[in-house]
């Protein structure tokens, strides 16, 4: 107990203690509404999301080209509902096949769907679902939506437990707050954990989630992580194994939103404890693995996006250990919904409102 | 006149107290019972404890819920008894658990959150904290007897 004390304590001395890296922030582009994700084209350009519904072409000189790209799925666009991520295929340069999630239903029935389709340059075509997340459930919150390609050739779809629904997070019967792992084609890989589980969803990877909003394959350590939205503080970053459980609302360190208990228990032996929490919440969203030139003290670091904190969070691990944070971006004063290291080694950020914008964060000199 | 409005602020300050701690109470049993349903054993002890935490930290939010919805049900109910001949104590009881019910529907037309109260998720906890204000409406009708 005295041990996590000085652990936290520490951590926070970190926080106030480190002093801001030699960075200076550049508005890539404006008008975004509620951008979502960001993809980066082999050609310079950029695809960026936007939560209603919309999937948008930035121009390698920042440009936003005024005409939403066509053939994007129909989505269910409502609250916290809307098209999520936009993910290209390893294979991309050759195939021009790109990953989309997005929500889909109506307000009664809705939930997280996967769909592939081919971008041509200036448009979408052969859409196909490859997948969604069932049960159906009422109401527009929780829903993940964050995918990552894994070396093996299958990626990860991260879910949410549609927020009513909490305790279906410990149902393997059904995808409500798990990660759901498929093959680029969709199907189920043979060796997922739930596989020979007859009760349970082939498509699980893991269970017991609350709200997957980040996610990350970190190759050199051989690292799945993700992060997740606690209720009233319980933010976590997760290490994932394949088929574990990590407790979501049997274990949290949050409260719910009117101050109940959601749950007497912060860890249970059963359940795979998070890496680190974040109470008060600071509300993660984007995920991103810093490799690249451009920051080299960042080499290694991940760096986490918040909403509700409105700021990006570096941290630093050892031994799989987080070891250290900084609060990075606070004077940016916006919503962070996601944030990318771009191709040329700069970090790129999505703030998220109605006028959202893109901005890049590059070396002071 | 003096005494009937003491009476009245009596009645309104421990329906109040009613509606509240037992919702607080209801609240938290059904929250235990849907984690014991997954296995989670919860002992007395737990038991009593997230109970307590759940008055310190739950209790204070549904209070101001409460206030909100038993002084508008409880003078209406009032108003309305002079045209309904029935005993106090239904009046009060049904207009307690009227006014808390649809103040839940009004907090989570207007709160982010599908459901604000999880307990209210299901009929079964809903029809549980609709008691616990009708609770407070009977000891309403308790202390104004007659006379409102």
């Amino acid at each position: 107990m005295i041990c996590r004390y000085m652990q936290g304590m520490m951590v926070t001395l970190l926080l106030t203690g480190l002093a801001h890296a030699d960075y200076r922030l550049e508005t890539v582009t404006e008008g975004l509404e509620h951008p979502w994700s960001l993809a980066f084209l082999p050609d310079g350009r950029m695809l960026v999301t936007e939560r209603p519904g919309r999937l948008r072409l930035v121009e390698a000189d920042g440009r936003l080209r005024e005409e939403p790209l066509s053939g994007v799925p129909e989505v269910f666009a409502e609250a916290q509902a809307g098209l999520f991520e936009v993910m290209l295929a390893p294979d991309f340069d050759d195939s021009g096949l790109l990953y989309l999630s997005y929500a889909y239903g109506d307000l009664s029935a809705n939930n997280t769907c996967l769909g592939r389709a081919r971008f041509n340059g200036e448009g979408l075509s052969g859409g196909e679902v490859l997948f969604c997340a069932s049960p159906a459930k009422r109401g527009a919150a929780h829903y993940g939506g964050r995918m990552a390609l894994l070396p093996d050739e299958t990626l990860v779809l991260t879910l949410g437990d549609g927020f009513d629904y909490r305790e279906e997070a410990q149902n393997a019967a059904n995808h409500l707050g798990s990660l759901v792992r498929l093959t680029l084609d969709g199907q189920v890989p043979d060796d997922n954990p739930f596989l020979g589980d007859d009760t349970a969803r082939p498509e699980l990877y893991s269970i017991g989630h609350r709200n997957v909003q980040g996610i990350v394959f970190d190759a050199e350590r051989d690292e799945l992580l993700i992060n997740e939205h606690g209720p009233r503080g319980g933010d976590e970053l997760n290490r994932i194994q394949p088929g574990a459980n990590y407790g979501w609302p049997l274990t949290t360190h949050g409260v719910d939103y009117t101050g109940a208990r959601i749950t007497p228990f912060r860890e249970l032996p059963a359940f795979t404890p998070p890496l680190l929490h974040w109470t008060p919440s600071i509300a993660p969203s984007g995920m991103a693995l810093y490799r690249g030139a451009a920051f080299p003290d960042w080499q290694g670091d991940l760096f986490v996006s918040a909403l509700a904190g409105q700021q990006v969070r570096r941290l630093v691990r050892e031994e799989g250990r987080v070891v250290e944070q900084q609060v990075l971006f606070e004077e940016l004063e916006a919503r962070i919904r996601d944030v990318r290291v771009g191709p040329d080694g700069y970090l790129y950020l999505l703030t998220d409102h109605a006028e959202g914008a893109l901005v890049r964060v590059v070396p002071a000199s | 006149m003096m005494a009937r409005w003491r009476a009245r602020l009596l009645g309104f300050v421990l329906a109040l107290l009613v509606a509240t701690l037992s919702g607080s109470l209801i609240q938290t049993q059904f929250n235990l019972a849907a984690l014991a349903a997954l296995g989670a054993e919860i002992s007395l002890a737990t038991r009593l404890s997230t109970s307590f935490h759940d008055l310190l930290g739950f209790a204070p939010l549904y209070a101001g819920l409460m206030a909100a919805a038993l002084s508008a049900s409880l003078p209406l109910a009032a108003l309305g008894r002079r045209w309904l001949p029935l005993p106090a104590g239904l009046v009060y009881a049904a207009a307690a658990a009227l006014g808390v019910w649809l103040a839940f529907m009004v907090v989570d037309a207007m709160a982010p959150m599908p459901t604000l109260i999880a307990a209210t998720r299901s009929l079964t906890g809903t029809l549980a904290m609709l008691a616990g204000a009708a609770l407070g409406g009977l000891v309403y009708a308790r202390c104004v007897g007659r006379r409102s």
